[in-house]
């Protein structure tokens, strides 16, 4: 699904540039879930950013389904972000004012084409279902606590039936227990040929998924099963 | 177009949400613009309300703009051209004006040559064989009025204001005792002073004995009395009834495609008369003194407005800063750079037209409690409606406003880079 050959990042700050990301190689089919570990500040956001195509690499080739998109403009890397990718941050940043089902509808009124009402409203229900808090569709997020809030986050990421899903620490506001549930609602989107990769710091959270690749100063290396 | 339309309803469903759930930092927004666009709502109103006080009054005296009028010098043979050309038309109307003296016989009125009340012009008494004499005999209880013989309702013309009483009516048949209508200035003579019901007309084969029946505002200074042209006609005759001797005023009022003025010119040319025609303009003739009070009028408003203009920017910065995270967040999930600033737009833009809809109930509620309260001892105020201009205005200050207003916040939700929300 996802395929990054030789991606390097470097970041062009007051001083002397740094390079975050060092000739990285990443290949994530359908229906595989990636852990990505490392430090604080090894570049594992940094990573997840050039793969959300929040950010473009410096060098280097990122494949999407065959197709290179290494350099696309705005405006289309908009498009795609709606079409192919989910996100699940540490923070939930759901908007307290909007109720569970509003939050998640936000990623269908985006722009990028229209449903209606009823459509919306389905498809909504649908990604709750999926992670197991239809019921509290009309509760705000004040009313939820941090694991419901981040499973709702998660149903945002899921509503518009993403072909990746990249989570960035999504467990790392929540106990065991609630991350745990999380982490479960995030592998099963994986069971749906959904593409998971999953940035954290936890050890037992990152040996569920299928791979386990160490980023160490901007270098990304995969680690051998025991 | 339908990527358009679904951007469009994107954010004005968002920019709703985002109105509902900040309707405190919205509600200061409207307070500064509600001044702005309420400054420009009220100068819209007055300046229409001024402009239409400035008119009527001039509509008053000259007549209904497009009133085409024929004024020609008062001879016999065109006062016979005119009353023929005119008789049976509802499109035009004769008027010819002729001093008159109501009360007491043999005395000097108390405002000799038909001058405001308390003033005197002086005055002879001419005759149809052109002698004239100097008054003699005591000041008494007399008025001089100018007398205006009309030939058909000339209030489709010149929109005279009811005071009392009631008009002339022309479908009854001529009564003996000419009905006439003063204007205001004649009746406070007639209030001032206790004068008989006898008139003495220039040329009349005897004394009439005249009844009131009302008075109107016509707009004009000196005393007036106005009289069907027939009923004077009984004891004046038309021989009589103008000559250049005695002063007088022969005019047609027409309505503007009324078929008889071109007839009627070429008729009063052939016999030897030189009408003047003109057409009544008077917004035209007020143009300058119109243009220099909107000028002023909107000066002002625009500077109110500038300062509601300036609080919705504020309130709009401070809003787009405290959402940051939620822009990153949007732009993560797919929302281009332009519908985020569609977003604010709209927010800021539905705002300014929540605020100009309360600015424009304001006013017009405010002005009905004016008219209320204030409107009978204001003639200005009486009947005043609010102007459709002034709610045109206001919606056009609301949505100026609202788009000036989020214009930079709009330019800066656009460039919130979407690693925001990776950072946090």
């Amino acid at each position: 699904m996802i395929e990054l050959t030789g991606v390097t990042k470097v970041l062009k700050g007051q001083s002397e540039p740094r390079t975050i990301l060092d000739g990285v190689d990443l290949s994530v089919a359908a229906g595989q879930s990636v852990a990505i570990v490392g430090r604080s500040g090894s570049g594992k956001s940094t990573l997840l950013s050039v793969v959300g195509l929040f950010d473009r690499p410096d060098q280097g080739r990122y494949l999407l389904a065959g197709q290179d998109i290494s350099r696309l403009p705005e405006r289309r890397a908009a498009k795609l972000r709606s079409s192919h990718f989910g996100f699940v941050f540490q923070r939930f940043f759901l908007l307290k004012h909007l109720t569970a089902a509003q939050n998640v509808a936000m990623a269908l009124v985006n722009g990028q084409g229209w449903l209606p009402r009823r459509e919306r409203r389905a498809r909504v229900m649908q990604a709750l279902d999926q992670v197991g808090i239809a019921h509290l569709a009309k509760n705000r997020p004040a009313k939820m606590s941090g694991g419901e809030q981040q499973r709702v986050a998660i149903a945002r990421a899921l509503v518009r039936d993403p072909k990746v899903l990249l989570a960035d620490e999504p467990t790392g506001a929540l106990d065991t227990e609630t991350g745990t549930l999380v982490i479960d609602a995030l592998l099963a989107a994986t069971s749906r040929g959904c593409a998971l990769v999953l940035v954290t710091h936890d050890r037992d959270h990152a040996a569920r998924m299928g791979r386990i690749h160490d980023l160490v100063n901007g270098v990304l290396t995969e680690r051998v099963p025991a | 177009m339908k990527r358009f339309s679904g951007r469009f309803r994107s954010s004005l469903i968002i920019g709703l949400q985002g109105i509902r759930a900040r309707k405190l930092r919205t509600l200061l927004s409207m307070v500064s613009l509600f001044l702005g666009v309420l400054a420009v709502v009220v100068v819209q109103a007055g300046a229409s309300i001024a402009e239409r006080a400035l008119l009527a009054d001039n509509e008053l005296t000259w007549g209904y703009d497009g009133t085409r009028v024929i004024d020609m010098p008062p001879e016999q043979k065109a006062v016979d051209a005119v009353l023929a050309a005119v008789k049976g038309r509802s499109d035009a109307v004769a008027s010819i004006g002729v001093q008159g003296i109501i009360g007491e016989p043999g005395v000097r009125p108390v405002n000799e040559g038909g001058a405001p009340i308390g003033q005197s012009w002086g005055g002879a008494v001419c005759y149809p064989d052109g002698r004239c004499e100097e008054p003699t005999g005591p000041q008494g209880a007399a008025i001089e009025v100018r007398l205006t013989a009309l030939t058909g309702d000339i209030r489709q013309f010149r929109p005279f204001r009811p005071v009392s009483g009631s008009w002339l009516d022309f479908s009854t048949v001529p009564s003996m005792a000419p009905r006439l209508v003063l204007n205001k200035e004649a009746a406070k003579g007639f209030d001032q002073y206790d004068v008989p019901a006898e008139m003495r007309v220039n040329g009349a084969v005897a004394n009439l004995t005249p009844r009131f029946v009302g008075v109107v505002d016509d707009g004009t200074g000196e005393p007036r009395a106005y009289v069907r042209a027939d009923e004077l006609a009984t004891w004046l005759p038309n021989a009589n009834l103008v000559n250049p001797n005695m002063g007088g005023e022969l005019r047609v009022s027409l309505a503007p495609s009324s078929p008889i003025e071109q007839v009627l010119v070429a008729k009063l040319k052939g016999m030897g008369v030189e009408p003047y025609v003109d057409t009544i303009n008077n917004r035209e003739e007020q143009e300058d003194q119109l243009r220099l009070m909107r000028l002023i009028f909107f000066s002002m408003a625009g500077l109110v407005l500038l300062i509601g203009v300036a609080g919705i920017l504020n309130v709009g910065l401070a809003t787009v800063g405290e959402r940051v995270e939620e822009f990153a967040l949007r732009r993560a999930v797919g929302t281009p750079r332009s519908l985020l600033a569609g977003i604010v737009l709209a927010e800021t833009l539905l705002t300014g037209l929540f605020t100009a809809a309360a600015a424009i109930g304001a006013s017009a509620l405010a002005l009905k409690a004016v008219v209320l309260l204030a409107g009978g001892s204001h003639p200005i105020l009486d009947n005043v409606q609010f102007p459709w201009e002034a709610g045109v205005a206001g919606i056009i200050a609301g949505i100026v406003a609202g788009v000036l207003g989020g214009f930079v916040p709009a330019l800066r939700a656009a460039g919130i880079p979407i690693a925001t929300v990776m950072r946090a």
